[in-house]
């Protein structure tokens, strides 16, 4: 099984009358998802607002969202792929093992009347955040949700999205499947793009040692990756465009200041759900926005020699 | 003094891009951010169109937006397996820019997807 | 400039069936004569408009979907290796922007029309056709399934839902009108669908698709689009579901209408075990009228990725196949499904549809009315339309292809008595001249004086695959972008926008509505011109 049966979020708002927020804490993470998105409004088919939904919060511990579930279900850290496995058998009505029940942290009855509830449900919708994705199981984590929310549609209507974290991820996302055909950690030095995940992703490329040289925008990993990866950008000649001098600016060979994606530079922006939205500066910048610096290196490095050969066409045979 | 007034405006802070942000401004900083969480807020604020920063810096040191631009066009230009990583906080406009500049580099273009 | 010289003219437009004659470019378009410039020799050679895709789906939200969902094939397609002056690009099911526009191009074609476009996200497929180089293009929005104008046209108020139409195709910067699976898709957001014409639909208290697609065709009609209503029947893939497309067209009469991927709907049967084709009573009601344009639909044996914004089917789909499944509900405009799937002649069902394309191609008299597509990436992917050139023009080639499908189907299905061949001249029709027609792209698909010099050089060759697959030059707005297999330029295209009369005021009518229903801001809604890349606004017809 792969894919992902999911919706824009006003489905969510005018139809689910059963949320499931799976490893995410959008009290604190996305403070606007309850009120705008998904709880409180009221829909065209929920007309009642937060009384005509049920709403159940899956974590590991108890964070301020519990507040606004009706249901909290705290799963064992790193039990959630078996907690999902258990839910799909769950639903086609098949045996389980009490014994891999009880190590979830997780009672059968909690889980038999958490299947009953989303079986009742006219839309019910799996919203998983990092909890989920970034802990133990990784994107099988995702994988079993998804597949989870697919078979669900055998029983009633049923949709599943990730909770996307900072602002444009999802843009890079969708600018590269169609630009490249793929999502991320696509390397072009073929001339044309491949994919492959752990080999051309960048805490690997950065711990092998494998790039000569980063450019980093949009993002300050020297304050978020591990210290071997942090380590080798320091060690590379590292260049850095950011708003601010970052945490990655201070060990960079260069730093381009640029204007506020938003605050000062417009563009669009993509929602979580892959709704794309115009942004409206409020301020001018003194500083250049990152499409026009990308712009300038991009046309200084076609003014030198390209390395790649002239008369490249195609190939039909990948290597 | 007059403030500009910039109604649907977006906020990029976190993936639920809300749109309908009333923003209040004078030259240099945003006053006042309706609509926006708490959040928001803080990423409307904060930001300003002050010159805190310099242009560029090389090597630590404050340096010349130009030379800077020539400078990474050199060292990418230079690297055989240079990374591109990140454009998190950046639009769709430079994110398609920043495909094209990691095609021509023939390296390898990452979001923090991959993490 | 550039004359051409020496090469067979098929310009069915002008009534041009292979004789030679001279054509010169200037401009970006046809010219009578020019003084100078390049000449190029095609003796021997054989001349057409350039191809028009009217159904396609290569670019927004579900092929992207798609794109996301079949990395390991990309990993077995053609790669293009960028050069100094072209992008990098994946062919395969689901191809990038830019190799779209080098695989369009590089067979000959010139103008592409993208099906289907929701409201909402259309900023997203404008910005992925600006990447889709070369080619002219035009989008679609998708209508039928529109919470606000299913309401209104339940009210009964059509004038208003006319006026919110025209809105909508503005702010969308489209083209035309596209209904698929009129208020099935709506029907779907509760798991359901709606098979029956009459019938109200779910969540609906007295609208039936029926309503819509009627509704719809006069409101196209009325507002004189140059392209009428483009309609995806209900009912799309089902065994029987032939009744449920000739009561659709039945409710069409009186309006115009381009029937989509018809292939989809021909067929008769109970269930999947007695499913057969039913392309005879199709094309007989469909020869008779002529308010009818068509495209095929046709399918390939080989493996793909299908995408449409009929949900419920995708779902279907999907329990069939136990594949993949993607699906993308819009808020309160529409749907898309994505399922991978592989059509095989050993499969009756698959085999029937293979064979029911190539039937409507063969049975529908007029080619004026009927178009080759295999609504793309769904039948077969587009860069296949030399295998089904040759499948028209080579009865030899379809009785060996015949011999290769399950024997079950052979009752099923009409094609073994089928002997009609093509001509090159029908060719040109029923990939170029047709389209451009019934989209009413006056400046395509012809090589008249006035005309864009968009136009194909073929080698006369007896292998009809080899002739379509490798032209010998393409030439897009009277430059030379594909020479013998190579890209040699790759300009920007333009995109052909409407903007059809309506009432300002109806965005007092709309916005409240908007603001309940939708989760962005009404002012960020509509797509700013600024963002098309090379818009040109056409006029619609004059108002009957």
């Amino acid at each position: 099984m792969g894919g992902k049966v999911t919706c824009t979020l006003g489905e969510v708002k005018n139809r689910a009358d059963f949320i499931v927020f799976w490893g995410g804490n959008p009290a604190e993470c996305h403070p606007r998802h309850f009120t705008k998105y998904s709880l409180m409004p009221k829909g065209k088919h929920v007309p009642n607002g937060r009384k005509d939904r049920t709403v159940v919060l899956v974590d590991i511990r108890e964070t301020k969202s519990v507040k606004a579930a009706d249901i909290f279900l705290q799963v064992r850290p790193g039990k959630d792929f078996e907690v999902l496995t258990i839910l799909r058998a769950l639903i086609k009505d098949q045996a389980v093992d009490p014994r891999q029940v009880a190590e979830t942290g997780l009672t059968l009855e909690q889980l038999t009347d958490l299947v009953a509830r989303m079986k009742r449900a006219k839309f019910g919708v799996m919203f998983f955040g990092m909890g989920l994705s970034m802990t133990r199981g990784k994107h099988m984590n995702s994988a079993a949700l998804l597949t989870l929310a697919a078979e669900m549609n055998a029983f009633t209507k049923f949709v599943a999205m990730p909770m996307r974290g900072h602002g444009n991820v999802t843009g890079a996302d969708v600018v590269m499947r169609w630009q490249t055909g793929y999502p991320f950690g696509i390397n072009f030095s073929r001339g044309y793009p491949r994919y492959n995940p752990g080999e051309f992703s960048t805490v690997d490329l950065l711990v092998r040692g494998d790039a000569d040289a980063a450019l980093i925008l949009g993002a300050d990993p020297g304050a978020t990756m591990p210290q071997p990866a942090i380590d080798h950008l320091a060690r590379i000649p590292t260049i850095v465009l950011d708003p601010k001098v970052t945490h990655t600016s201070r060990l960079a060979r260069v730093h381009i200041t640029t204007a506020v994606t938003g605050i000062s530079a417009p563009g669009t922006g993509y929602r979580m759900d892959e709704v794309p939205i115009p942004l409206r500066p409020a301020l001018k910048s003194p500083y250049p926005t990152d499409e026009e610096v990308i712009r300038r290196i991009h046309e200084a490095v076609c003014a030198k020699p390209d390395w790649i050969h002239a008369n490249g066409q195609y190939t039909t045979n990948q290597v | 003094m007059n403030l500009n007034v910039v109604k649907h405006a977006t906020c990029t802070f976190c993936g639920c891009v809300c749109d309908d942000i009333e923003l209040h401004a004078d030259q240099v900083r945003i006053v006042e951010a309706k609509r926006a969480c708490v959040l928001g807020k803080a990423w409307f604020l904060n930001h300003t169109a002050e010159s805190l920063y310099p242009p560029a810096l090389i090597d630590g040191q404050p340096a010349p937006v130009d030379d800077a631009i020539a400078l990474a066009a050199e060292l990418l230009d230079q690297a055989a397996m240079p990374l591109v990583y990140g454009m998190s906080n950046i639009t769709c406009e430079a994110q398609r820019e920043t495909v094209a500049l990691a095609e021509r580099l023939g390296g390898v273009v990452d979001s923090h997807t991959s993490l | 400039m550039i004359r051409i010289t020496g090469g067979k003219v098929y310009d069915p437009a002008n009534g041009i069936n292979g004789q030679v004659r001279d054509i010169c470019l200037a401009g970006g378009k046809v010219v009578a004569d020019v003084d100078g410039g390049r000449t190029i020799d095609a003796t021997g050679l054989v001349i057409m408009p350039g191809g028009v895709d009217i159904h396609t789906h290569v670019a927004g939200g579900s092929i992207n979907f798609a794109r996301a969902m079949t990395p390991e094939d990309h990993r077995r397609a053609v790669a293009f290796i960028r050069s100094q002056s072209r992008r990098a690009g994946l062919g395969g099911m689901a191809p990038t922007t830019f190799a779209t526009g080098y695989l369009y191009a590089g067979m000959g074609w010139t103008t592409v029309n993208e099906a289907a476009v929701p409201i909402l996200s259309a900023k997203h497929t404008h910005e992925e056709l600006r990447d889709v180089p070369i080619v002219d293009k035009s989008c679609l929005v998708l209508m039928a399934n529109n919470e606000i104008v299913l309401d209104l046209l339940q009210a009964g108020e059509l004038e208003r839902a006319r006026h919110v139409v025209a809105w909508q195709i503005w702010a969308s910067k489209a083209y035309g009108v596209k209904a698929v699976n009129p208020g099935g898709v709506a029907a779907w957001k509760w798991g359901q669908d709606a098979k029956q014409l009459s019938d109200p639909i779910a969540g609906y208290h007295t609208l039936t698709p029926g309503a819509i697609i009627k509704g719809l065709a006069q409101i196209v009609d009325e507002l004189g689009l140059p392209h009428p209503l483009h309609l995806h029947c209900n009912n799309l893939g089902a065994p029987g579901n032939v009744t449920t497309t000739l009561e659709s067209m039945k409710a069409l009469e009186g309006h115009r209408a381009h029937m989509a991927h018809l292939q989809y709907h021909a067929y008769g049967g109970d269930d999947w075990s007695t499913m057969r084709s039913e392309t005879v009573q199709l094309a007989e009601y469909f020869n008779a009228h002529p308010n009818l344009t068509t495209d095929a639909g046709a399918v390939l044996f080989g493996d793909t990725v299908t995408i449409t914004a009929d949900g419920p089917w995708q779902h279907l789909l999907y329990k069939l196949t136990g594949r993949k499944w993607g699906n993308l509900d819009v808020e309160n405009e529409t749907g898309c499904g994505i399922v991978p799937y592989s059509y095989r002649p050993s499969n009756l069902v698959n085999a029937v549809q293979w064979a029911a394309g190539l039937e409507l191609l063969l049975l529908i008299d007029d080619p004026w009315r009927v178009f080759l597509t295999t609504d793309h990436p769904n039948g077969a992917c587009f860069w296949r339309y030399p295998e089904i050139i040759q499948l028209l023009m080579r009865n030899d080639f379809r009785r060996e292809c015949l011999a290769s499908i399950t024997p079950k189907a052979r009752k099923a299905i009409k094609l073994p008595e089928l002997d009609r061949e093509y001509s090159l001249y029908e060719i040109a029709i029923i990939t170029s001249a047709g389209p451009a027609r019934a989209l009413g792209l006056k400046e395509k698909g012809q090589l008249g004086v006035g005309a864009d010099a968009d136009l194909v050089i073929y080698h006369d060759d007896p292998d009809v695959l080899r002739m379509f697959s490798h032209p010998r030059y393409v030439l897009k707005a009277g430059e030379i972008v594909v020479e013998d297999g190579d890209i040699r330029a790759t300009p920007e295209g333009r995109e052909f926008l409407i903007k059809p009369a309506y009432d300002e005021g109806i965005e007092n009518f709309l916005r409240p509505l908007f603001e309940d229903q939708y989760t962005m801001s009404f002012e960020n809604y509509p797509v700013e011109v600024q963002r098309i890349e090379h818009p040109e606004i056409r006029d619609c017809m004059g108002t009957e």
